[in-house]
């Protein structure tokens, strides 16, 4: 078997980087069913992810250490306002450890949307979280159409015209 | 509803037309009629190859789910033998004393199950539905199965835990447990029972 040399595969990973493809970005849930779970609001409610098939999900994992996650919130919140009524369905799941700091953190965002919370991290594990925040959008039929790791500003943008095109379907 | 009856009275009235195609074809049995007749007889023809087709896709979908059907017991049968299958229902009797959130189940002091149930679930269950909580595998011998019920009292709510014991026999055939919740009217409570299936 050739061994590809180093040098090589440096080159290749800067070239997709050039390109805005990262390694890390790769999506590797996408096109594969949605991992089902289960798991307790802040409202206290029971919310399972397969009782939202035939609507359009938006899932979005955060951890209160995760710098990006703070800012993604607000405009996630925006975009649960605005296409809530439309069939989309934004969940908030917190991978933190720490369940006290968790719900503080999410009551401090005040935002609309249910957030659940993980402190067993399997759901992490089902989803192959690399890198917090992570935003992935579930089609119709349960099915993972889009995954984007971290957040920079104009993020949610992309995340529109994704949700706008499954809204449609 | 309309729209719906209009297409499910479709059909009926495709296949006499269909029908009456070749009949009407095969009258002018005259050369120059022929011509005329041609036309029909490809439109049976193809309806009929579609219908052949229809059919043999049916018959593969059949197929399909009869293996399906198949893979599913046999799997059952690999990975859950009935010397050591153990299964662990759950059902709930009117609910006017409880609302249920969870169910963790403990056998031999070891969790094999948390279920957190949604507001769809509770409801099934308080409409009669039975889930399947828990399929594993046991050993024949005694056991004890401890199973941790939570949610809301009723109509004042607050936190709820209860808990219910039951130390079995396993035996040589499939051991059926179920927890069931029900309505203790005398003391306006909740029950929690585990009833053995021998």
């Amino acid at each position: 078997m050739r061994v590809i040399p180093a040098k090589l595969v440096l080159l290749a990973c800067f070239a997709l980087g050039a390109a805005g493809v990262c390694v890390a970005d790769v999506p590797t849930m996408v096109g594969r069913d949605a991992p089902d779970f289960t798991l307790k609001a802040s409202d206290g409610a029971n919310l399972r992810l397969s009782e939202f098939r035939g609507q359009v999900v938006l899932v979005n994992f955060w951890a209160r250490w995760a710098n990006d996650s703070r800012r993604e919130m607000p405009a996630l919140d925006r975009i649960h306002t605005t296409y809530g009524r439309a069939g989309l369905v934004v969940l908030g799941i917190s991978i933190d450890e720490d369940l006290r700091r968790a719900e503080d953190f999410a009551d401090s965002m005040k935002v609309s949307y249910p957030v659940m919370f993980d402190t067993g991290s399997e759901i992490g594990r089902d989803y192959q979280l690399g890198r917090l925040p992570m935003t992935i959008l579930v089609d119709r039929s349960g099915v993972v159409r889009y995954s984007h790791l971290g957040y920079k500003r104009g993020d949610d943008r992309l995340y529109l015209d994704h949700i706008r095109e499954l809204l449609r379907e | 509803m309309l729209a719906g009856a209009c297409l499910a009275q479709a059909p009926p009235a495709a296949t006499p037309a269909a029908g009456a195609a070749p009949a009407a074809g095969a009258t002018p049995a005259a050369g120059d009629a022929a011509a005329g007749a041609a036309p029909p007889a490809a439109g049976a023809a193809d309806s009929g190859d579609f219908k052949t087709l229809d059919q043999e896709v049916q018959s593969m979908k059949k197929d399909v789910i009869d293996l399906n059907k198949d893979l599913f017991v046999l799997e059952e049968e690999l990975l859950f033998p009935a010397n050591t299958q153990v299964a662990v229902y759950v059902s709930m009797d009117v609910g006017t004393f409880f609302a249920l959130d969870s169910v963790t189940v403990k056998i031999d002091n070891k969790q094999v199950k948390n279920y957190l149930y949604t507001a769809r679930e509770a409801d099934a269950l308080l409409k009669g539905g039975v889930q399947q909580i828990y399929l594993g595998n046991l050993k024949v011998g005694k056991h004890e199965l401890v199973a941790f019920f939570t949610g809301k009292g009723l109509p004042v709510d607050r936190d709820y835990r209860r808990g219910a014991t039951i130390n079995f026999d396993k035996g040589v055939g499939a051991k059926y447990l179920e927890l069931k919740i029900t309505d203790k009217v005398a003391k306006h409570q909740p029950e929690f029972l585990i009833k053995d299936w021998e």
